[in-house]
């Protein structure tokens, strides 16, 4: 088996729209929480917290590639852009057939898809449907359109497993190059906020619906006065590419994958599992040829929501115990959901590279069912060899990724 | 409705939703050439159209004639003509 480096990362997040952006918002303790009013019209919907981000420069995608994108394309392509750039791929790489992208989301464009509904319904009319609008609210969106987009004639590929989509793309990407299917490959999630997004998690009672005021002070992971999650947007995209090529060119590798492992609960369509989790990890550990306790941080799931934090936290304790550093970024970003696993994994290669854990934010008094892990609840210095990043989505898919430090 | 009433709506057509300058709309400008639309565009141009007319043609055989943005213009004039009478 070859092995994979990551040579290039790309973002667009609810604190910024480049790397060191986030990082600095990340590193001043923002929380990109809002109120949003204009979600108040829609009966029902209890959450009217969350966390966008800035959609810009869009314009200088040329129209012809822009009008089959919608918000979540367009982020996953500044993202992807961002992230070849890091990486120093040569323009001629993306079309040479041994470079390709796998790029997941929850769904197509929720904006898209509402406002195609919102076309046809009311006449039952399709005359009115715009050409793009099925390329916009397709499952495949991010992937086809930053393929088309590039230019890229190696493997194009969507996974859509909500939340762990942006993960499991990336384990897709290191399979594809660890059996020499591909030299290169642009992974990663995007994900676009909408308050139909936030509705489908508002009616399972997932939401954060006691800070509408407040915004600031949600989400809240593993704290006893979380109350749920608040939906984010944006996209993370890294660049895999085949370790000796990446040698051999002398690209900076933030990291090397050694381990990636998805798997199903087979119980429940909602509900987190503990022992699910903890075999999902256990495999990945296993894959990468490591003990727990040779973990250095974990970039924890936690979402906020009361009882996913409680299983994910329970599987950390009895596979880590209170040794392991664990942190959730959700706390400042919110869930950007199918982006969420690329988005935090490449703020996690960044604690690698600095030495320094983020702590969770509006983590104040752990819960009890989420006590007996080391939680970072302030900036932590310390060196980190191997982490691992966890993701586990709606349909009971857990996925777990663990990588090691360049030496 | 006049023809500088058509050419104008028609003008806007392909400035908002096309995003093409409005120094390129000339008469014998050709709508794929000249403008640059291609088969995707063209779906789009005739919802816009049906949008900012009031008009149904998107199965009118004679759409698939039309070369140029005049002839567009005149195409629109003649369906609503159509209507009128």
């Amino acid at each position: 088996m070859k092995r994979v480096a990551i040579t290039g990362l790309g973002v667009i997040t609810p604190l910024g729209n480049s790397v060191a952006e986030f990082i600095s918002g990340l590193e001043q303790a923002k929380n990109a929480s809002v109120y949003i009013p204009e979600w108040g019209k829609y009966k029902g919907l209890r959450c009217l917290v969350g966390a966008p981000a800035r959609l810009e420069n869009e314009k200088l995608i040329p129209r012809q590639n822009r009008r089959s994108m919608g918000r979540l394309s367009i982020f996953a392509v500044q993202a992807a852009q961002q992230a070849l750039k890091d990486a120093n791929i040569p323009q001629r790489s993306l079309s040479c057939g041994r470079l390709g992208c796998v790029i997941g989301s929850t769904m197509g464009s929720a904006e898209s898809i509402a406002e195609a509904f919102e076309t046809l319904i009311p006449n039952n009319d399709l005359s009115l449907l715009t050409s793009t609008k099925f390329f916009q609210c397709v499952s495949h969106t991010a992937a086809l359109n930053v393929g088309q987009f590039l230019g890229i004639t190696g493997t194009v590929m969507a996974t859509n497993a909500a939340c762990a989509s942006g993960l499991q793309a990336i384990g897709a990407g290191y399979d594809l190059i660890r059996t020499a299917q591909q030299d290169i490959m642009l992974c990663g999630g995007a994900e676009g906020l909408h308050p139909t997004v936030v509705g489908s998690f508002d009616v399972l009672f997932a939401t954060s619906t006691g800070y509408n005021q407040t915004p600031k002070e949600t989400p809240r992971p593993f704290d006893a006065k979380r109350d749920g999650l608040v939906c984010g947007e944006g996209s993370g995209i890294v660049v895999l590419e085949d370790y000796d090529l990446a040698k051999k060119r002398k690209a900076k590798i933030y990291a090397e994958i050694i381990g990636f492992n998805s798997f199903g609960n087979g119980a429940h369509v909602s509900e987190s599992n503990r022992e699910a989790i903890a075999s999902c990890i256990n495999e990945t550990l296993k894959r990468a040829k490591l003990i727990p306790r040779e973990i250095d941080y974990i970039n924890a799931h936690a979402t906020a929501t009361i009882q996913g934090d409680q299983e994910e936290a329970s599987a950390l304790r009895q596979i880590f115990g209170d040794q392991v550093p664990v942190s959730s970024l959700k706390g400042n970003i919110g869930h950007t959901l199918g982006a969420s696993g690329a988005i935090e994994l490449i703020a996690s290669l960044i604690m690698m590279e600095k030495n320094l854990i983020y702590p969770t934010l509006n983590l104040k008094e752990p819960d009890k069912a989420c006590q007996g892990i080391n939680h970072v609840m302030q900036p932590l210095s310390k060196k980190i060899n191997i982490l691992l990043k966890n993701c586990f989505a709606f349909g009971g898919i857990n996925a777990s990724l663990v990588c090691k430090r360049e030496d | 409705m006049t023809e500088q009433e058509v050419i104008k709506l028609t003008n806007e057509v392909f400035v908002d939703s096309f995003e093409i300058e409005k120094s390129k709309l000339l008469p014998q400008a050709n709508i794929f050439n000249d403008l640059g639309l291609d088969s995707l565009d063209i779906v789009d141009l005739v919802v816009a159209l049906q949008k900012k007319f009031g008009v149904t043609i998107r199965d009118d055989e004679r759409v698939r004639t039309i070369r140029t943005l005049g002839d567009l213009q005149q195409f629109i004039l003649t369906i609503k003509k159509e209507i009128g009478k």
